[in-house]
């Protein structure tokens, strides 16, 4: 895939804006021929999401265990943007299509154990995981905010 | 319970542009078996600038009325050159029965205000009692003997000079009203003539709407949360909304400033942004291959996304 300037500058900006301002680490470039530009996907210093089904799994575990759980971050996607872009739904839809939930290094869905009563919390950084990417927008003064999305209905948090 | 239900059709009416329900039971039906809540639109006539507890009708969205109207438990009728075509072409039979049917709420409303009149003489003599009672123990026995009289010649007098008055005629008078409904006029059935529909099937707002009605989410007009639609889990009685919701193509470009301002203000009033589209079917189908599937999934996949802001 041939990569233009432009998007070679837009996705070095997202992933020095990661690792220098908001202390990633394991930050990667990530291509395929099915995504129309690179990616990025690396370790945030802290757990960026819980779901909410999650956190109410966590809870309980917390409750049954008598043991205060603190979730371990998460490798996450993040898709550079810039701000004058526009974007459709069926490109978005294709950008899902084109990853899996869990970025390369991650667990193995497959290796969790589906049936410990104990460790069903454990489930949401596996099978349980859904898609989602964070959108990193990118202005001219090197502002950039994160936002997730998500593919499919996922209810909000309770914060 | 289930055998009226299955035969109910929603008269939905098409004034001025707008889709209205005037029957309660039918809101009730669509709300309750349909998803559909919509909003009360009906004031008082004497405070036309109400805004609060308003009642029937309800304004059904375009969508709303498209979706009963697709599923085979409503039809909408063009009120305008409906009443118009029934008040001209009305056969003697169906002329006798309506002015009769008219006749009788003159006569409930007659009823009505006779019942009424006769509640507050009732009370008011009820009170007149009260009031003469305590009046006699502190007075004993003489001044109840003066005012006897006093009631006495009144009762009598009274009479005397209504005699006076030539008797009106023995005729019916009855209250003039304005009926609220024209439901004897209208026929139960819908009428033959085909109205264009509310909005097309194929139109972005439908579509989205049909996929996340028949998951059981519920709409409101989303103006107060900055969107299409506010989107609740159930009914709006026991959720706060999950999402507001905009509707797109699936090939329409969105700004990116409009996914990050509408993701912020969702997330600041403790919703997701939610946006989706459903995908052309191929080869212009309309009909997917799939057999049996439930009706929201005509043509291509739905495909929904929802926006939050990330915290950093």
């Amino acid at each position: 895939m041939v990569i233009s300037d432009h998007l070679e500058a837009l996705t070095k900006i997202v992933l020095h804006n990661l690792r220098y301002q908001h202390d990633w680490v394991e930050v990667h470039q990530y291509t395929k021929p099915e995504l129309p530009r690179p990616m990025i996907y690396g370790l945030p210093p802290k757990r960026l999401y819980v779901h909410p089904d999650e956190q109410v799994a966590i809870i309980r575990a917390e409750k049954e265990t008598g043991q205060r759980i603190e979730p371990e971050p998460e490798l996450e996607w993040v898709l550079p943007l810039h701000l004058s872009e526009k974007w459709t739904p069926g490109q978005f839809a294709a950008l899902f299509d084109a990853i899996d939930s869990i970025p390369p290094g991650g667990p193995d869905p497959d290796s969790f154990d589906l049936d410990d009563p104990a460790s069903q919390w454990k489930l949401w950084q596996g099978p349980k995981r859904g898609k989602r990417v964070l959108l990193a927008t990118v202005q001219d003064d090197s502002t950039v905010t994160y936002y997730w999305i998500f593919d499919g209905l996922v209810k909000p948090r309770q914060n | 319970m289930t055998a009226p239900v299955a035969q109910r059709r929603v008269r939905i009416s098409r004034v001025a542009g707008r889709f209205l329900v005037f029957d309660i039971d039918d809101v009730v039906y669509i709300r309750r078996h349909h998803g559909i809540c919509a909003v009360l639109t009906g004031t008082m006539p004497q405070n036309p600038t109400q805004n609060l507890f308003l009642g029937l009708p309800v304004e059904l969205q375009a969508e709303e009325a498209q979706l009963l109207v697709d599923k085979g438990v409503g039809y909408v009728a063009d009120e305008l050159s409906e009443h118009l075509s029934l008040l001209t072409s009305a056969d003697d039979t169906a002329r006798k029965a309506y002015l009769q049917h008219l006749k009788q709420l003159r006569r409930n409303a007659q009823l009505a205000f006779e019942e009424e009149k006769a509640n507050i003489q009732a009370k008011h003599q009820a009170k007149r009692k009260v009031a003469a009672k305590p009046a006699k123990a502190a007075e004993g026995e003489p001044s109840s003997s003066s005012t006897k009289p006093a009631t006495d010649s009144e009762s009598t007098s009274l009479p005397d000079t209504t005699c006076v008055v030539p008797k009106s005629p023995p005729k019916e008078s009855l209250p003039a009203i304005t009926p609220t409904t024209s439901s004897a006029l209208i026929s139960v059935t819908p009428s033959a003539a085909a109205t264009e529909p509310p909005v097309p099937s194929s139109s972005p707002s439908y579509l989205l709407y049909r996929f996340l009605n028949s998951r059981g989410y519920y709409f409101t007009p989303g103006l107060r949360f900055g969107g299409d639609w506010s989107v609740y889990p159930g009914d709006p009685f026991r959720y706060h909304a999950h999402y507001l919701a905009n509707y797109y193509g699936w090939n329409e470009e969105i700004p990116m400033l409009d996914l990050v301002t509408s993701g912020r203000l969702g997330t600041a009033v403790k919703k997701g942004f939610l946006f989706g589209a459903q995908k052309p079917s191929p080869a212009g189908g309309e009909v997917s291959d799939t057999p049996k599937q439930d009706s929201a999934n005509q043509g291509g996949e739905v495909r929904v996304f929802c926006i939050e802001w990330a915290g950093m």
